[in-house]
């Protein structure tokens, strides 16, 4: 098929620019979570150490688990949102033939 | 000790799943014929099924025995691979889900070879395959072998026959259908089996995340410094390497990246992945818990660690003594059936995407240009996964005392710097070439080698040196940094005429790998 027209089409370029920034976002959230709280245990180990206020649950590891949690959550609306974005451009696209 | 010795639970169990996975072997086998197939399942495998297979390639012993050892071991630190582990399988899923299962057909090999040379880009792939594959399956059998002879009393060689010669029938006779199916059957169980024991240590405690801490932090020989990090990792520079290793290694493992092929498009490819992520956080996020109660219930009972605070059996054995400790015996061979089970099906899995490599990138697309008929070229893979995994047995048994340790690390960090550059850059940069993508790839693998060699793991762990000369566990930040370098400075600097092609081809590749085959 002809990809230098679609590559033309506003569809495909609203669709390339909504997945790139979910796909960067998500990316560059998670990884920099990751760094920020893995290094940060080195220099502020002893408060990573402390329990969380009325547990005994240690700060550091709740951070931890923090960071795991919004993985999840973020491929969770990874998934819902692209589909969406795909149905709505292709729709769009698919109509305009 | 009295952990060793034949136990029954185990056996009928272990029984089960061989007598299993040889009946899903031989249903497989009948629906297995074309290249498509066996490589691939013929694309139809689900969203759902393949996100448990894809966390089953994941959770191998190493993970579910050896993170339980870690937490043991080094306490809170052991969260930096929960966490690095998880992220990387969401990375997956936003970078590379959608473009590359609509941009590949087998192996991860399609999509590298899209715009740049073909015959070059796929040995450059098939070398990065076998790079990863062969240690990592040498790594998995050694563990199994030494694991098995512990838990069922069967001979080294015994046990490592039994492992290579059932991974071997799973994939010459039920391809990628067989070994998909052993890999959900094992997750199913292998998830069963992991929340049995979380809930059971949990009873232990009544219950109480805080009781089990609380206990964790009094007993451990370091007291509450369990839950200070540092311990393992006490430099940002290896805090970094570890990321990247679990980061761009996972995205760059040819198994798990020979997954997205077996969906029939992308949105179960995208679906898939996304299960994957649920499935591994939630087990990782068990195995820490798992962990820190092991350290509460295990310490003191002379039977499994002793007064200096050494674990009976090796680091690898926490999850083994913990399940005989809450749940007896029956309990304990339910979970030791289930690290056998595991080993087994994360292997076939490996071996599949090294006989994809040697028998399709390799030989029918560079030898034989493609002028190979769909028949022949099933043939030639059956064969060519009997010879990888008669290899691999004969390694296993030659390298009996290899360090698992470092085998695993060299085929992550190989995974990281060869793999991972050359299909990051070849999806995302147009300005990609060839000659830079086997200038990158010859990079990352000679860096790899030799800082491995250099590290304390090697250099003084494995050859006697006092002192490392290269001071990090894990070489991937110095490695992938080259190889990413390498790349794009000899991409940027290339005036061939391959090169204009391949900058050429960008726009058609990016169109395809953001809508497939909808055109």
């Amino acid at each position: 098929m002809d990809e230098s027209a679609l590559l033309k089409e506003p569809e495909f370029h609203r669709l390339l620019v909504r997945r790139s920034r979910l796909r960067w976002g998500f990316s560059g959230l998670l990884i920099g979570a990751y760094l920020v709280w893995g290094i940060g245990g080195l220099y502020y180990a002893e408060a990573y150490a402390t329990p969380l206020a009325g547990s005994a649950f240690p700060a550091g590891l709740a951070m931890g688990l923090l960071i795991i949690a919004l993985s999840i959550v973020f491929s969770i609306i990874y998934v819902r949102a692209v589909n969406r974005i795909e149905a709505e451009e292709f729709g769009e696209q698919e109509k305009h033939r | 000790m009295s952990a060793s010795g034949t136990n029954l639970s185990a056996i009928v169990v272990f029984v089960a799943f061989v007598s299993l996975s040889l009946f899903i072997t031989w249903w497989a086998a009948k629906r297995t014929h074309s290249a498509g197939e066996f490589y691939t399942a013929g694309g139809k495998i689900t969203g759902f099924q393949n996100g448990l297979a894809l966390a089953g390639d994941f959770m191998s012993a190493a993970t579910f025995l050896g993170l339980t050892g870690l937490v043991f071991i080094g306490g809170a630190d052991a969260m930096l691979y929960t966490v690095a582990i998880t992220v990387s399988w969401a990375f997956i899923l936003f970078a590379f889900a959608d473009r590359m299962r609509n941009l590949g057909r087998y192996t991860f090999a399609d999509v590298v070879a899209f715009r740049l040379h073909p015959e070059r880009m796929r040995v450059l792939a098939a070398i990065g395959t076998l790079t990863v594959a062969i240690p990592y399956l040498i790594a998995q059998m050694v563990g199994a072998g030494s694991l098995i002879e512990t838990l069922f009393n069967i001979p080294y060689l015994g046990a490592v026959l039994i492992v290579g010669t059932l991974m071997t029938v799973y994939v010459v006779f039920g391809g990628m259908l067989a070994t998909t199916w052993v890999q959900v059957t094992k997750a199913a169980l292998l998830l069963a089996g992991g929340t049995a024991l979380l809930f059971m240590v949990f009873s232990q405690f009544d219950f109480s995340i805080d009781a089990l801490f609380e206990r964790a932090g009094e007993v451990h020989p370091r007291g509450k410094g369990i839950f200070l990090p540092g311990v393992l990792y006490n430099d940002p520079i290896s805090v970094v390497s570890l990321g990247l290793a679990f980061i761009c290694g996972t995205a760059g493992l040819p198994h798990v990246l020979m997954r997205f092929f077996t969906v029939p498009d992308a949105i179960q490819a995208r679906r898939s992945i996304g299960y994957a992520v649920v499935i591994i956080g939630y087990f990782q996020v068990a195995i820490m818990i798992v962990g820190f109660g092991a350290i509460g219930l295990l310490i003191g009972q002379a039977d499994y660690v002793d007064n200096v605070g050494r674990i009976a059996g090796g680091a690898n054995m926490v999850s083994i003594h913990l399940s005989r400790l809450v749940g007896g015996d029956v309990f304990f061979g339910l979970i030791a059936a289930v690290a056998f089970a595991t080993i087994l099906a994360v292997v076939a899995g490996i071996l599949l995407s090294a006989s994809a490599a040697v028998a399709h990138d390799f030989y029918s697309r560079v030898i034989r240009k493609g002028e190979i008929s769909d028949a022949s070229e099933v043939t030639v893979s059956r064969w060519a996964t009997v010879c990888i995994g008669a290899i691999a047995i004969a390694l296993s048994l030659l390298f009996k005392s290899v360090n698992v340790a470092v085998l695993s690390t060299i085929a992550l960090a190989i995974a990281a710097s060869v793999n991972f550059p050359a299909i990051f850059l070849a999806l995302f940069w147009s300005g990609l070439t060839t000659r830079g993508a086997l200038a990158g790839g010859a990079t990352g693998l000679v860096v790899v080698i030799v800082l491995v060699v250099l590290s304390p793991t090697v250099w003084v762990n494995v050859l006697g040196n006092a002192t490392a000369i290269f001071p990090y566990a894990y070489p991937t930040l110095f490695s992938v940094a080259a190889a990413f370098a390498v790349t794009i400075l000899v991409s940027l600097t290339d005036k061939s005429a391959r090169a204009t092609i391949d900058r050429a081809a960008f726009p058609a590749q990016l169109v395809r790998s953001e809508v497939g085959e909808r055109l």
